[in-house]
């Protein structure tokens, strides 16, 4: 699992490569803005860091469908299945090599930003002129910072976990059109409409928990509903996958 | 060792193969031969399993292949499979990865023979060159059965000796190999038995010693009377029936 999880990694590395050449330059803008005490600089700078953030982290997850739908649907699939692992390792590597790539650009960009607002603070000689600049800047950008740490590590899980069943949903939906699909008229726009139904039905079952008082056991319940979602949809494709698919 | 029984797979309105049933035996050299669309690739991906039969189905030591049976079955596509990242070093690592029977000193002194290099980038090599890599990585594997899927295709004519000589070299009493191609006359020193396939199906299966001594007809006869006279239109249903 591991050796595919490496390969898995090796596959999506470029796409990570300009993720992270994106932010080293919106990370120099930053820092010039920071010693220079040059507005503009520091308006791009922040404005960079967080649309790599956001954005990239979304598309880290896109990047992975994309992934496998080309090991699915070209003869590059042979380097996966003559191997002597089986479709729920070659999926689950995929899966999980997602799930942790995720989860690092998360601490990554939590670092950095930490990092980052260390810095500022030490230049621009003091926490609160620093948060007016920030706040100047953002104001002018047109963003609102609302730092609430101790939802913070909650509200990250919730993304991850949101993420990895998306992710799954996507890997069925995929799947699907490489097996039950394969070679049938509009199989790719049934597939995705089949990933959306499949989407909005997890989101249905989703609100159908029951209702604690507890909104941190609320959101809670909500992660790990989704982790047994995601686990039934991987169930779902591997299976599938073994019995079906042809490549 | 390695046997169908039945299989059959059909691709949408198109039988690719049609109750092919077939043993392998160790020791022995086979040649896969029939015109295109004959069945032959279809076929031997099913015995890797990158294809699923819609019945019947393909067994390795009695057990159906699958995770276990790609342990010991070597497959060669006829297509490049490498992912395009890849340098030719990365392609032995990749093997040497999933594979407990890949030799990393085999596939160097392969290559080296074959006159690739390690940093060549897999995206940039012609074909004839990818076809050496191909056979380079899957001979530098210890399996006890190798599928070679047109192994001589795009190959000049003095590298084929280069490749016929590894590929040989990896047979013994334990081990199959079996061959698909059009060139059934460079094969016809070599092969212990021949399959033909037409159309779909099995048509014979035959020893070539047997078929020399007995019947004074060399592989390349037998070809020629298997499949020269059918005339257009004609299929091997029809030839079947009549």
């Amino acid at each position: 699992m591991l050796k595919l999880m490496k390969y898995e990694f090796r596959k999506t590395m470029f796409s990570k490569m300009i993720l992270l050449v994106i932010t080293a330059a919106a990370e120099i803008a930053y820092l010039i803005g920071v010693f220079f005490e040059w507005e503009k600089a520091l308006g791009i700078g922040i404005a960079g860091l967080v649309f790599c953030a956001l954005i990239g982290i979304t598309y880290i997850g896109i990047d992975s469908l994309l992934v496998f739908h080309k090991d699915l649907n070209t003869k590059q699939s042979y380097m996966l299945f003559l191997t002597p692992r089986n479709s729920y390792q070659v999926l689950g590597a995929k899966v999980l090599e997602n799930g942790i790539s995720i989860f690092l650009a998360g601490v990554f960009f939590a670092v950095l930003a930490a990092v980052d607002a260390t810095v500022g603070i030490l230049y621009i000689g003091g926490l609160k002129e620093f948060l007016d600049i920030v706040k100047q800047v953002a104001s002018s950008i047109s963003i609102n910072i609302n730092i609430a740490p101790g939802e913070l590590l909650l509200g990250f899980f919730t993304a991850l976990a949101s993420w990895l069943m998306m992710i799954v949903t996507g890997d069925l939906a995929i799947v699907l059109s490489a097996t039950v699909f394969a070679g049938k008229k509009f199989s790719g726009l049934v597939s995705f409409l089949l990933y959306l139904l499949l989407g909005w039905g997890s989101g249905v079952l989703l609100d159908h928990l029951p209702e604690v008082r507890d909104a941190n056991l609320q959101l809670a319940m909500i992660i790990a509903g989704a982790f047994v979602i995601s686990a039934v949809m991987y169930g779902i494709a591997g299976w599938i996958m073994e019995r079906k698919l042809s490549v | 060792m390695l046997e169908c029984r039945e299989i059959t797979k059909i691709y949408g309105k198109k039988t690719a193969v049609d109750h092919v049933s077939l043993k392998i035996e160790p020791g022995k050299i086979y040649a896969m031969l029939g015109p295109n669309g004959s069945g032959k690739t279809t076929l031997m991906k099913m015995a890797v399993g990158l294809v699923k039969p819609n019945s019947g189905g393909f067994f390795y030591e009695g057990q159906p292949v699958g995770v276990e049976s790609r342990r010991e079955i070597a497959y060669m596509s006829t297509e490049p499979y490498f992912y395009a990242w890849m340098t030719v070093k990365d392609v032995g690592n990749y093997y040497q990865d999933f594979f407990e029977d890949f030799s990393m000193k085999q596939y160097d002194r392969l290559i080296e023979r074959m006159q690739l290099m390690s940093d060549m980038k897999v995206k940039a090599l012609s074909s004839g060159m990818m076809a050496k890599l191909k056979i380079a990585v899957t001979m530098a594997r210890k399996a006890r059965v190798y599928l070679l899927d047109e192994p001589l295709n795009g190959i000049d004519l003095l590298a084929r000796d280069e490749i016929m000589t590894a590929v040989l070299d990896a047979v013994g009493p334990d081990v199959a190999l079996v061959l698909s191609t059009h060139l059934v006359d460079e094969l016809e020193r070599v092969v212990d038995t021949a399959i033909f396939m037409k159309e779909s199906h099995l048509v014979e299966v035959c020893e070539v010693e047997a078929l020399r001594i007995e019947e004074g007809k060399s592989l390349v006869d037998k070809y020629r009377e298997i499949y020269g006279h059918m005339s257009a239109g004609e299929n091997y249903a029809d030839m079947l029936r009549s």
